[in-house]
């Protein structure tokens, strides 16, 4: 029995620099700041896109990530990240924001999460936009950035599938006998492959939201098959996505393209330029917007876009400052 | 006084639910966050933990991630002393004291048969992501590339390059020299060949991360088995 006690001890030792030091969580402090000029509006904005959307306005967040670990490993992981933002037009007000909310529970085979996570569906199930000024076909009313629900996915060797069923409200929780179902199988990983190709397909009654706006009672048809491309090579970036289906009784047809070219040490300025071409509720628009991103430490980004929509016949040049860190407690 | 609205209709002039929120309670909150001990936000994360942790380690029953950080462990001493063990100074975006470093403790049923940890490092075509599996004793059971944009990128990721490294720790890069890119003649370190001479920078970088991540790995997980 004594024998065991040294060995024991040592173990433990050993086991002492990490279970000392190391944490189960990270909680991110997020500011931006966001300005620019709108030519329809003929006066600056305090938004990227919209005042009722949800992204981006100047806000103060957080970013919180914890691992639910046992004896044996990890079994789940809550996110949760939630934005106060400021309504700058008319009345200022402030509008707090819920973006992930979510529990992933760990199987063997797959992981189930519940709450408020991306639908998979298209380049927004694995795009990180939530910073960016450049937008995903997602934020034009064709899925949602995020959406409440339940989702199931498995990674193989090759890449990913998934499933979700959500309720079609987007950032709010409704019920109006609105809901959808999405999923989406993928090739490649996008950081070890270079690559990563998704065919997508979702079917559901959703509702007309903007950000926490509802815009209509009644839920619409949406049915949408796509297929989606990410491609690197050196410092060159190409995402494009395809969708066709129907929205609403009417054909909905959908092209978007970025290109991203990253320069500087350490990819630090990244130039984008991103066309997005749609056909729907029997109208045709296009947008096209360019950006920069410069990233001038590990905590503070600066960005700029300039883009043109020519349904609105609006010209925009928006403006962010984005920090983001880490604190301990 | 501000408003906050929870949810508001097309049409609508004021918010249907709103919250009156006293400036006080927020210049209180920004206070509050800038007087916390921050991080930096960039990290080395597996893109899919479950899928590389059985990759690596086929016996495991389960992993946990943990978080640590220089700053969180020793501060700017513990920098130096990197930095020194290094032969080379922390720089850029990827190399600060308080970049939260991701590690996977690796277990088989309750016990810990290894880790696996990720860094960052300044690559030709901005950052490159060098992940090792590690066994108890700080011996590499596995290396690869997780991020790396090079157009040689398929040389620098075949196995047949990531197999070199295998068996070799920190005590084999004690003689790398970062900086140069040399190693001591006749050591394991400089025996590992660069199979993609066009991408010469992304070869150093990631021995330049292999010996980073070494001593991370020493300071973080081994208790400095190899510190001399």
């Amino acid at each position: 029995m004594f024998k065991k006690i040294p060995a024991f001890f040592l173990m433990a030792l050993a086991a002492l620099p990490i279970l000392a030091f190391s944490s189960s969580f990270l909680f991110f402090l997020e500011v931006q700041g966001i300005a620019g000029w709108s030519s329809a509006a003929k006066k600056a904005v305090f938004y990227s896109m919209d005042q009722m959307e949800a992204m981006q306005k100047p806000s103060l967040g957080f970013d919180y990530v914890q691992r639910l670990s046992g004896a044996k490993g990890d079994w789940a992981v809550l996110a949760v990240q939630a934005r106060l933002a400021v309504n700058a037009e008319g009345e200022k007000t402030l509008e707090p924001q819920l973006y992930n909310a979510y529990l992933k529970f760990k199987t063997r085979s797959v992981d189930i999460w519940i709450g408020h996570n991306r639908p998979k569906f298209g380049l927004s199930s694995y795009l990180d936009n939530h910073a960016q000024l450049l937008q995903p076909l997602s934020m034009n009313g064709f899925g949602f950035d995020r959406d409440w629900g339940i989702g199931l996915e498995h990674d193989f060797a090759g890449g990913n599938a998934g499933f979700s069923l959500t309720t079609g409200s987007g950032m709010p929780l409704l019920f109006k006998g609105n809901f959808l179902l999405a999923g989406r199988y993928s090739k490649g990983v996008l950081d070890q492959d270079n690559y990563t190709v998704g065919l997508s397909a979702l079917f559901g009654k959703v509702l007309d939201v903007m950000g926490y706006h509802l815009l209509a009672e009644a839920p619409v048809q949406l049915a949408l098959a796509g297929i989606d491309i990410t491609w690197r090579r050196d410092n060159l970036e190409h995402r494009i996505e395809f969708m066709a289906g129907d929205r609403d009784k009417y054909g909905a047809f959908l092209l978007f393209w970025r290109t991203g070219l990253s320069l500087l040490e350490e990819g630090r300025l990244k130039i984008e330029a991103q066309p997005v071409f749609l056909i729907a509720s029997q109208k045709t628009r296009i947008q096209f917007s360019v950006g920069a991103t410069y990233l001038a430490s590990a905590d503070w980004t600066l960005r700029a876009m300039v883009t043109y929509d020519q349904e609105k016949k609006d010209s925009r040049i928006v403006f962010q400052v984005y920090y983001y860190k880490g604190i301990r407690f | 006084m501000y408003r906050i609205p929870i949810l508001r209709m097309r049409g609508d002039r004021l918010p249907l639910n709103s919250v009156r929120v006293p400036r006080f309670f927020l210049i209180f909150l920004i206070i509050s966050i800038i007087a916390a001990p921050l991080l930096a936000a960039v990290g080395c994360e597996l893109n899919d933990p479950d899928r590389d942790v059985k990759r690596l380690f086929p016996e495991s029953t389960g992993y946990k991630t943990l978080y640590v950080s220089v700053a969180q462990k020793g501060g700017e001493e513990l920098l130096r002393r990197i930095e020194e063990r290094l032969g080379d100074k922390f720089k850029g975006l990827f190399e600060t004291a308080d970049v939260p470093y991701t590690v996977y403790q690796i277990f088989k049923g309750k016990e810990t048969i290894g880790y696996i940890h990720g860094v960052n490092q300044k690559g030709q075509y901005g950052g490159v992501q060098v992940v090792l599996a590690l066994d108890l004793e700080g011996n590499i059971k596995a290396f690869y590339f997780q991020k790396l944009t090079n157009q040689y990128a398929k040389q620098l990721r075949d196995p047949e390059f990531g197999r070199q490294f295998v068996g070799l720790n920190l005590k084999d890069f004690e003689d790398y020299d970062v900086a140069t890119g040399r190693a001591k003649p006749g050591s394991r370190a400089a025996a590992i060949k660069n199979p993609a001479p066009e991408a010469e920078s992304d070869f150093r970088a990631a021995l330049r991360a292999t010996k980073k991540n070494l001593i991370l790995c020493d300071e973080f997980l081994l208790g400095n088995k190899y510190l001399k």
